[in-house]
């Protein structure tokens, strides 16, 4: 029989032989194709505990498959692949290699919220692409995204010194996610900034940039901020079973 | 006053309620049960908690035998049956199996439902695996204390699947109906084995969810996001074993992959067929039946509780899938009609 919808086949699953006899039969060519089976033989039922680990993940058990979300969603205007109903349901289901097939596209979420807002069950949808995004990381099943290169640089600022070093972090984002540091719109923000601002100012922001002064007392503070976020992430790699591998 | 008493059959909610209802009103009223006591199927089935009360079937219900029973109008015949119903609405005669005749006002027909056998549906397989089970064994084992355990060795399960719709929308079995109660009782039974076995997962294959009205808040939502129950639209294929555990197949509709997935137990959330008895009691009360079997109700809107037959009422489960607490209302609502004919006669009487 011929294959209908071969369009809900993966390509890869549909099987062909160049020459093949049966009982004598030449089925050669596209009379014995035939498609691999892919069923699902068992739910991995850690997979939903460990985004709900993740902050935004919190709700997703919450999820009734309505598909308001997918419908509401910025991305999936522009690229259908992007399911944020399909994942949330892979996800619940513990059908991870499933998941892992669209590793390279979850991350791509805007974070527009049209989803939150549409979600008759409060999921919370956003949350839990940006959960699955961490997840991803955490797991090593997808490299570092250009918003977690950011975050570290922006956290690393903040415990260092109490100050978001704008300059700091811009610049190391762009190091990291390795963009040239000869922006076009950056040169003319700088020459802006040496043309307009007091000289006093430019020489305070030379001297903050090379010395780093911390705010006043931040010793205590930092280290405050510093333990509470790494108690966070470990508990988060206990979530994820990260802690027994290491 | 010489009015003959109401006889009401059926010894269940709605029996009960119907019984309480008349007796209260000053009637005397006759109530007989084909079992050897009152209750119905909450009592003789053994359920647990029930819906939407979370009351212990035999403390709601049986508060309902008890106020029924210590009522001086209500007189009471178990493991009766009716054999003979003849005369006129204000002067009927039902003769009993055992040949005692009762000269009634009116009937009430309160004979409820028989559960779905699950070996009508072989592929599901109840009766093969002992680990298949229908929701009223899960009622059982939580109403008797044991708790939840598979039947072939007693284990606690890991696992358990519960399939809706098993004897209900169903046209190769000629059920066409929605059981109604399933949805909820189903839910309400996940949410309990999660709190008796915290460590089980509950999974639920529907085709459609049905808690219907605010069942869908206490019910389907209470159970996703408070017992962590999952749903899996899928209507099951077919019910194997490797040997170790079942093997649970389908189509996983929303991956539209096929799933085979290892259980430890599977329950059948059973439907309502009609009471195997109704050929018996159609032809015995001359009442007709509908198209699926129950007993006909005559009109929905002008007269509550009626049948083909004038004199004769129904309600609960006798007329098509029904709740434990919209069959007590119907129970009320037949009593109600009674008290009214017979109060209608009394009045043409005087003038």
């Amino acid at each position: 029989m011929p294959i209908h919808e071969k369009s809900l086949i993966r390509p890869e699953n549909l099987v062909t032989n160049d020459s093949l006899v049966i009982d004598g039969v030449d089925v050669s060519g596209h009379w014995s194709t035939f498609i691999r089976a892919r069923t699902i033989t068992d739910y991995n039922e850690a997979m939903e505990e460990e985004i709900a680990a993740l902050p935004g993940g919190e709700n997703i058990h919450r999820c009734w498959q309505c598909g308001s979300c997918t419908n509401a969603c910025t991305v999936n205007a522009v690229n259908p692949e992007f399911n944020p109903r399909y994942w949330i349901y892979l996800i619940r289901q513990g059908l991870e290699e499933e998941l892992l097939r669209d590793k390279d596209i979850i991350w791509q979420c805007v974070s527009c919220n049209k989803c939150t807002y549409a979600c008759p069950r409060d999921v919370v949808p956003e949350g839990v692409m940006k959960a699955t995004a961490h997840w991803l990381e955490l797991k090593g099943h997808t490299p570092k995204s250009p918003s977690t290169h950011f975050d570290e640089s922006f956290h690393d600022s903040i415990v260092r010194t109490g100050k978001i070093e704008e300059g700091r972090i811009l610049l190391e984002f762009l190091k990291k996610t390795g963009q040239p540091l000869r922006q076009p719109w950056l040169e003319a923000l700088v020459r802006g900034l040496v043309k307009r601002f007091p000289v006093f100012y430019l020489m305070r922001m030379g001297w903050n940039t090379v010395m780093r002064p911390r705010t006043r007392g931040w010793r205590r503070a930092g280290a405050a901020i510093e333990d509470y976020v790494q108690e966070r992430k470990a508990g988060q790699a206990r979530a994820l079973g990260l802690d027994q591998e290491a | 006053m010489s009015a003959k008493p109401i006889l009401i059959v059926g010894g269940g909610p709605a029996g009960l309620s119907a019984a309480h209802a008349a007796a209260r009103a000053g009637r005397e009223v006759v109530l007989v049960d084909k079992a050897d006591r009152l209750g119905g199927a909450p009592i003789l089935q053994g359920y647990a908690k029930l819906v939407p009360s979370h009351e212990w079937a035999r403390d709601a219900i049986g508060g309902m035998v008890t106020r029924v029973a210590q009522n001086p109008n209500v007189t009471i015949h178990t493991g009766a049956e009716v054999q003979l119903f003849e005369g006129e609405p204000g002067a009927f005669t039902a003769t009993l199996k055992d040949g005692r005749k009762i000269a009634a006002e009116s009937a009430i027909l309160a004979t409820g439902f028989t559960h779905f056998d699950s070996l009508n549906k072989p592929e599901w397989g109840f009766g093969t695996y002992p680990d298949v089970v229908t929701t009223v064994q899960v009622e059982q084992m939580i109403s008797s204390g044991q708790g939840i355990r598979c039947p072939s060795d007693g284990r606690v399960p890991d696992r358990v699947a519960i399939l809706l719709c098993v004897g209900s929308r169903d046209r190769q079995i000629g059920r066409e109906w929605c059981s109604k109660i399933c949805c909820t009782v189903s839910a309400n039974i996940a949410m309990e084995i999660r709190e008796l076995s915290p460590r089980t997962n509950v999974y639920i294959y529907y085709m459609d969810i049905r808690t219907f009205g605010l069942y869908e808040g206490d019910y389907y939502w209470r159970s996703q996001e408070e017992a962590k129950v999952k749903y899996i639209k899928a209507r099951i294929a077919e019910v194997t074993s490797d040997g170790q555990r079942l093997v649970v197949k389908g189509e996983d509709t929303l991956v539209k992959r096929p799933i085979t997935i290892p259980f430890d137990m599977v329950v059948h959330a059973i439907g309502m067929d009609p009471n195997v008895d109704n050929m018996t009691l159609s032809a015995v009360f001359g009442v007709a039946l509908n198209r699926y079997g129950y007993i006909d109700k005559a009109t929905p809107y002008a007269g509550l509780a009626q049948t083909s037959r004038p004199g004769v009422y129904v309600c609960g489960a006798a007329t098509g899938p029904e709740t434990i607490d919209d069959s007590i209302a119907q129970g009320q609502a037949a009593a109600m009609s009674a008290l009214n004919r017979a109060g209608t006669v009394l009045m043409n009487a005087a003038e």
